[in-house]
């Protein structure tokens, strides 16, 4: 980042097209995948003895139980063990953040997928079966289904400590200088209102896993999930066992996204387990997946922001109020994120206040997913940055350059941040996108436009949580270079990155390295989540790989008679004078291995600063350019094209990092256009992928991905994680296109083709 | 509880035969139970994968008769005397493998779960596309969802299975594709 290009001169710009791609493509793992072979946490049907589970689910979305009855289930054919809340031996409640959720509930139901009893059964007909053999009275409680009206209605919580016993679980609010005074100052001032939906994750595999006894009290669960570590602890919790008497294996899980952050069936198949003494399968059906499984939050937010005569933000005020559903899971993490975006982490601006409400209600469960509230805020701030520009009568690219912040400014939040390119490089280099040179047509029926936004995202937990992690490097017993660290698998492409990153720091070839993934028995690495395994992966790699390479250095010598100086490390073994001395497999066979080991912990990196939690220190951007054509006669939206800039560090494993950019963006754009798991009376108005519509191949745009890399030699963090960045800007850039084709701002998400259509009739009557 | 597959009673089991993968297998099951359900109890198939179960999207996609099917969709009792090909039968079909290698060099895909459905749509669109058919290749995978890739990676595979002189996509709605940029 020198000098010259801090002005929005872009250098270094490069398009991951099909040829990077191809080249690149390791495909080592590939195949496996495509010819079916990779077995997921749900292909566990080999394992002898196995029983399937089944979850008892609430009738109602809020209700007092007053009887449960498992005696007639307990005798139905093939029924091993039926199971519920007086069964749990440990704790009966889980919770990331808070444990509130009932593994059983045994008074009361709070949302229609909470679970009161499991059945393990011979076969997954039985056990369903069974469940219908299960006698539940409820006596049904008024339905808190308006997150506005949340704090005025009965507490879901009579037990906790919410905020004066209500269903207000977290309020929190940034701020900084002085906001009326700011305000006073301003010549356009802009208030709108943003709504943003319940999205559901839609991972292709279901929630699922198995759950094996060990025979001596212990478990060993093979389940899709995003934390082993986190996950057994919270298990031997509830299993009432030690916490050595709980093993998770994550891999290979079919997709995650944040919806498999929080447990899902290992309470269940768990205690049923241990219970029967047999290997216990539960795999969620999809209808039981979107009844069940977490939502991300839906945001009703009042924007009022200003500016002075000349574009300069001086002013920016926003009052949220987050649904969280019947359970806290990462809701008040949700929160803080979404503040923290909420306060346009991009621009200077002189005095904000964002203040935000996170409420129970009956409406589901909601918790982690891509984009942690980030990008729901980001849709607000972008499109008031549109509003002003219009207000102003000036471009909304200038409005922008007017207030990015420059290199070397503070984050919004007070705290140092680093980011691997100046923001107006970023803005500059989407301004010479060729989609801004697409002529607009208005053909009669479709009419096109193009609009633009921007996003930053941090990597990491943020706001002063607990984040570190580890990792471990051996030699295996075959003579492979083993790589551990207990981050999940579930596609992300963490493995060829970590592959990549030990192939250049040792100069082996690719197949001599072994990567392990996600074991609770390995070392703890923290949850694989919020961007941060490809930053955690290569600073711990960076500090134990010199460390490793000595110690085999050191035994290579001894084993070859070869002086430690002159030593290489290279593909298949170590080297001297260009010639192979011994192979990584002679080598292994010559040693203790545990002396050719090497593992660390280290924190993720965090601001300098000291005193209170802060935002994110390492910060990435991204500017998304939408192409939409806008069918006058249904109202429908296609997106044509996406085409993203990025600011993100160095690219490891360019099909990585392009797959991430592209899938995350294609998920915004089911945000932004289809995607809402409504709920009437606390109950999911869509039960499957017929009714929940994500994007198909047909409703994808051409995508393409330009990777602004100008990052400092001397960076010590020059690597950073992408995993939400591609969804950050993608729905206003959406809504921006939209206006541009239609005249119509769209502020509810998911664009209702049906209220668009009648606005664009009021705006060509208004012509 | 599940209100969708509230069975009252465990039905009858019937005997069903047909091919698999070349081979003659006959399975006693329900006569409404399911392909998908059949093959993956038998333990030998894992390509075939439960991801909606109403059809919806495509992971459990195999051939029946050379045609695409989601296989949640077809009865146990409409097997008989048919042929019905999955990923496993399919891993020496010269279709297949240019197929898998597509989707590898252009890094189609990421968790992997959906992706055998995929290919087997794929396998059958080049195969009626040999046979005359002017469908687009892309049309062969209208049925199957991704949630991981947002289809790029299955763009540029399918670029490179159709081949140089395929026809300019153009949208039946009358609106031009981008062009490849």
């Amino acid at each position: 980042m020198t000098p010259e290009n801090s002005q929005g001169d872009v250098r270094n710009l490069v398009t991951l097209d099909g040829d990077a791609i191809r080249k690149a493509t390791s495909g080592m793992d590939l195949a496996q995948r495509i010819e079916g072979r990779l077995a997921y946490a749900t292909d566990q049907r080999h394992l002898s003895g196995l029983l399937y589970g089944a979850i008892l689910r609430s009738a109602c979305a809020h209700a007092l139980i007053t009887r449960v009855d498992i005696s007639r289930a307990l005798a139905m054919p093939g029924v091993h063990a039926v199971i519920k809340a007086d069964d749990v031996p440990g704790l009966n409640r889980f919770g990331i953040v808070i444990r509130d959720q009932p593994v059983f509930c045994d008074e009361r139901v709070r949302y229609e997928g909470d679970a009161i009893a499991a059945v393990a059964a011979d076969t997954p007909e039985q056990a369903r079966d069974a469940l219908n053999a299960i006698d539940v009275d409820y006596q049904p409680l008024p339905v808190v289904s308006d997150a506005t009206l949340a704090e005025q209605q009965p507490a879901l919580h009579d037990s906790r400590e919410t905020h004066g016993g209500s269903n207000l679980l977290a309020r929190e609010t940034l701020e900084r200088g002085d906001l009326d005074d700011a305000f006073s100052r301003c010549a356009v001032i802009v208030e709108h209102h943003y709504q943003t939906p319940r999205q559901m994750h839609a991972f292709m595999e279901t929630e699922g896993g198995v759950a094996i006894p060990d025979g001596k009290g212990g478990v060993l669960f093979r389940a899709g999930c995003q934390s082993g570590h986190r996950d057994a602890e919270q298990l031997a919790d509830i299993l009432g066992v030690a916490r050595e008497q709980v093993t998770v294996e994550s891999t290979a899980t079919g997709g995650a996204f944040g919806g498999k952050d929080e447990l899902t069936v290992q309470p269940a198949a768990g205690l049923l387990a241990l219970k029967t003494g047999r290997p216990v399968m539960i795999h969620l059906d999809r209808f039981e997946s979107c009844r069940t499984g977490m939502k991300r939050h839906p945001v009703a937010v009042k924007m009022t922001t200003g500016c002075d005569a000349g574009g300069r933000m001086l002013a920016h005020k926003a009052e949220a109020i987050l649904d969280t559903g019947a359970y806290a899971s990462l809701g008040p993490a949700v929160l803080e994120n979404y503040l923290d975006h909420a306060t346009a982490p991009l621009y200077r601006i002189e005095a904000y206040r964002v203040s935000g409400r996170l409420v129970y209600t009956n409406n589901g469960v909601c918790g982690a997913f891509r984009g942690f509230g980030g990008n729901q805020a980001t849709f607000a701030v972008e499109s008031q940055l549109d509003e002003l520009a219009r207000g102003l009568g000036i471009e909304p690219a200038t409005l922008r350059r007017i207030n990015l912040r420059s290199p070397g400014d503070a984050g919004s939040r007070n705290q140092t941040v680093r980011w691997t390119a100046p923001p107006a490089c970023v803005l500059a280099a989407a301004l010479d996108s060729p989609l801004w040179s697409r002529p607009d047509t208005d053909t009669g029926r479709w009419m096109t436009g193009t609009g633009m936004a921007m996003g930053a995202q941090g990597n990491g937990l943020g706001d002063g949580l607990p984040d570190s992690g580890g990792g471990r490097i051996s030699l295996s017993p075959a003579g492979r270079i083993c790589v551990e660290f207990g981050i999940s698998d579930y596609g992300q492409n963490i493995v060829e990155s970590i592959i990549r990153f030990v192939c250049k720091g040792v100069g082996c070839r690719e197949t001599d390295v072994e990567v392990v993934l996600g074991r609770s028995r390995g070392p703890d690495s923290g949850p694989t989540s919020a961007s941060r395994s490809t930053v955690l992966v290569h600073g711990v790699l960076a500090s134990i790989l010199p460390r490793w390479m000595d110690a085999v250095r050191g035994h290579a010598a001894r084993v070859s008679g070869h002086p430690v100086k002159g030593l290489e490390f290279g593909p298949g073994g170590m080297f001297f004078d260009g010639q192979q001395v011994l192979s990584y497999g002679e080598l292994a066979g010559s040693a203790n291995l545990d002396e050719m080991a090497a593992s660390a912990s280290q924190n993720f990196p965090v601001a300098p600063d000291s005193g209170q939690p802060v935002g994110r220190y390492l910060q990435l951007q991204i500017a998304t350019v939408a192409r939409v054509a806008v069918d006058r006669l249904t109202g429908r939206v296609r997106v044509t094209d996406l085409h993203h800039v990025t600011a993100a560090g160095r690219v490891i494993y360019p099909p990585g990092y392009l797959g991430q950019i592209e899938g995350a963006a294609v998920m915004g754009q089911g945000m932004a256009l289809t995607e809402d798991m409504t709920t009437h009376d606390g109950c999911y108005q869509a039960d499957n992928l017929d009714q929940y519509l994500i994007p198909t191949f047909h409703d994808a745009p051409v995508q393409r991905v330009d990777v602004l890399d100008d990052t400092p030699e001397d960076d010590p963090y020059p690597v950073r994680g992408v995993g939400e960045l591609g969804i950050e800007a993608v729905a206003p850039a959406i809504t921006a296109a939209i206006e541009v084709a239609t005249g119509v701002r769209v502020r509810r998400l998911p664009v209702d083709p049906g209220d668009l259509l009648v606005e664009m009739a009021a705006q060509e009557q208004n012509l | 509880m599940s209100d969708h597959y509230q069975v009252p009673e465990t039905p009858a089991q019937e005997n069903i035969s047909f091919e698999l993968n070349g081979a003659a297998v006959i399975r006693s099951v329900p006569g409404a139970g399911t392909l998908l359900d059949i093959l993956r109890e038998s333990g030998q198939i894992t390509s075939a994968r439960a991801g909606c179960r109403v059809g919806r999207c495509g992971a459990c996609q195999v051939l029946l008769d050379g045609r695409a099917v989601p296989s949640c969709l077809v009865m146990a009792w409409q097997l008989p005397g048919h042929h019905v090909e999955t990923v496993e039968g399919l891993n020496k079909d010269p279709d297949f493998l240019s197929v898998r290698d597509a989707l590898a060099s252009e890094s189609a895909l990421q968790c992997g779960y959906c992706t055998p459905g995929f290919a087997v749509s794929l396998v059958a669109g080049i195969r009626q596309r040999r046979q005359g058919s002017t469908v687009d290749l892309t049309e062969s995978v209208a049925g199957n969802l991704c949630r991981c890739t947002g289809y790029g990676g299955l763009r540029r595979a399918i670029d490179q299975l159709s081949g140089p002189g395929c026809p300019d996509e153009t949208d039946d709605r009358g609106v031009s594709l981008s062009e490849k940029q």
